[in-house]
């Protein structure tokens, strides 16, 4: 299954919010969207969400099951909020890979966590998540928090996970959902399309970019098809859990 | 919202905050490195997971979830969390049933000494914000207003105590009451020797 419309990948097309644009122009596109928001990224994160972001991220970590000596791959990482909490959980003997698409997101990452006083046992890696990287079989962990929604080929970057991840090793994808009830949705919807460009234009300067936040948030597999997705590339003992009444969703999968 | 998350969230940052205030505590939570210790409250829907690094995380765990492992694993109920804090009691909390404990009880018992001993200088503390001199007063203030509490309330005990034992007669004096206790415990002994008297007595008969 993938994330393209069937006519859309028979004319090599994907969706960019809810323009259809070139496949090939998607990177770059989504590219721009982060390079134009990265300085505000944190203060965005917490004015759109209230704060409950750090929750909806800590219940990842609740879920990880990451130890000491562990090697996990924060995908997505943007400015290190998972990769922070798991450095200091894995300790000496563990590693924790920050990777990203998006320089200009790695390098506010980087500073972040360099301030932060993390250091020793974190790598940086620009890279693309539908191609990783890395050996197979190489990660104890796998989380990609709010960036699976901004990748061209999801299916592609799920068996590309899969990969890298080591048998008996979990993956945890939080991201935003399809909201449980009708009413949530409602209010949802109206918070997303008027107020959040709103507040983008006011705090970032840039309200075509939390515009597109929002589409794109509406184009993302609802949290049966996600879970699917993860079943069709090999993921075993999927199972997915809602948060804040489905506005976000963690989905957790293993390899076996 | 995840109140669950919420919840660990503030008593992570409550327990960070206090071993950063004391810096001789980080000696205590380098032994607990790497260490997990999970407590299970039974009125609780979800465990509480203490993973330790130069940091105390606390993680929220569903209970009985498969694919964890912890170094030790208490779990126990709301009261006897109470009677924990007197530590001669685990032996006996176990052996009741009060308490569960699975795994290496040294990293419970690290933990538990970590919290004993944080000491905090309150008014070192103040003075961050105050200056000496305020933080200085402020503490001998509070100390006086304390210690005067304190004679206070003692006087008026004693003063109670006095009224109810000998003007109005309704307790007894101390040394009354472990007097009797001390003739109850001879006249228990000597039931309990005639007793044994009558038995042997008895027993004599019975042969002849």
């Amino acid at each position: 299954m993938s994330d393209q419309p069937a006519d859309a990948e028979q004319s090599n097309q994907t969706h960019f919010g809810f323009k259809q644009v070139a496949t090939e122009q998607k990177v770059s596109m989504v590219a721009d969207v982060f390079h134009s928001v990265a300085g505000k990224y944190d203060l965005m994160n917490d004015l759109m969400s209230m704060g409950i972001h750090r929750l909806w991220k800590r219940f990842t970590i609740d879920c990880s099951g990451v130890r000491a000596g562990h090697k996990v791959l924060d995908l997505a990482g943007g400015t290190g909020d998972l990769a922070a909490k798991f450095s200091r959980m894995v300790g000496n003997s563990g590693q924790v890979v920050l990777a990203d698409i998006n320089e200009a997101m790695l390098k506010v990452g980087r500073d972040k966590l360099r301030d932060l006083g993390i250091v020793g046992n974190v790598e940086y890696v620009q890279a693309n998540a539908e191609e990783l990287p890395f050996p197979d079989n190489t990660f104890d962990v796998i989380t990609i928090a709010f960036g699976l929604r901004n990748v061209t080929d999801k299916d592609k970057a799920l068996a590309s996970m899969f990969r890298v991840l080591k048998p008996g090793g979990r993956l945890l994808v939080l991201e935003f959902s399809k909201p449980e009830f009708e009413v949530l949705s409602k209010v949802y919807d109206f918070y997303s399309f008027h107020v959040l460009p709103k507040m983008g234009k006011l705090v970032a300067n840039d309200g075509d970019s939390y515009q597109y936040l929002a589409e794109s948030i509406r184009m993302h597999p609802d949290q049966d098809t996600l879970e699917t997705m993860m079943k069709n590339v090999g993921f075993e003992q999927t199972n997915y859990h809602n948060l804040t009444g489905g506005i976000v969703a963690l989905h957790r999968g293993f390899k076996f | 919202m995840p109140a669950a998350q919420l919840f660990s969230a503030g008593l992570e940052r409550a327990i960070n905050q206090l071993i950063k205030l004391d810096p001789e505590s980080a000696a205590n939570l380098y032994k607990l490195s790497a260490k997990h210790l999970e407590v299970e409250i039974a009125e609780f829907p979800h465990a509480l997971v203490f993973a330790f690094s130069d940091q105390v995380h606390v993680l929220v765990r569903e209970k009985e979830a498969e694919g964890y492992q912890v170094d030790c694993k208490i779990s126990l109920s709301l009261q006897s969390l109470q009677r924990l804090q007197d530590s001669s009691q685990i032996t006996s909390l176990i052996k009741q049933g009060y308490l569960e404990l699975e795994g290496d009880i040294h990293v419970a018992q690290a933990f538990s000494q970590l919290l004993k001993e944080l000491h905090i200088d309150w008014e070192e503390q103040l003075s961050k914000f105050t200056g000496d001199v305020v933080a200085h007063t402020v503490f001998s203030a509070g100390k006086s207003l304390f210690e005067h509490a304190k004679k206070t309330a003692n006087a008026v005990a004693l003063t109670l105590k006095d009224g109810a034992m000998e003007e109005k007669k309704l307790a007894a004096h101390p040394y009354v009451v472990e007097d009797f206790c001390r003739q109850v415990n001879e006249v228990r002994s000597a039931t309990e020797r005639l007793d044994a008297r009558l038995k042997l007595l008895e027993t004599q008969r019975e042969q002849n």
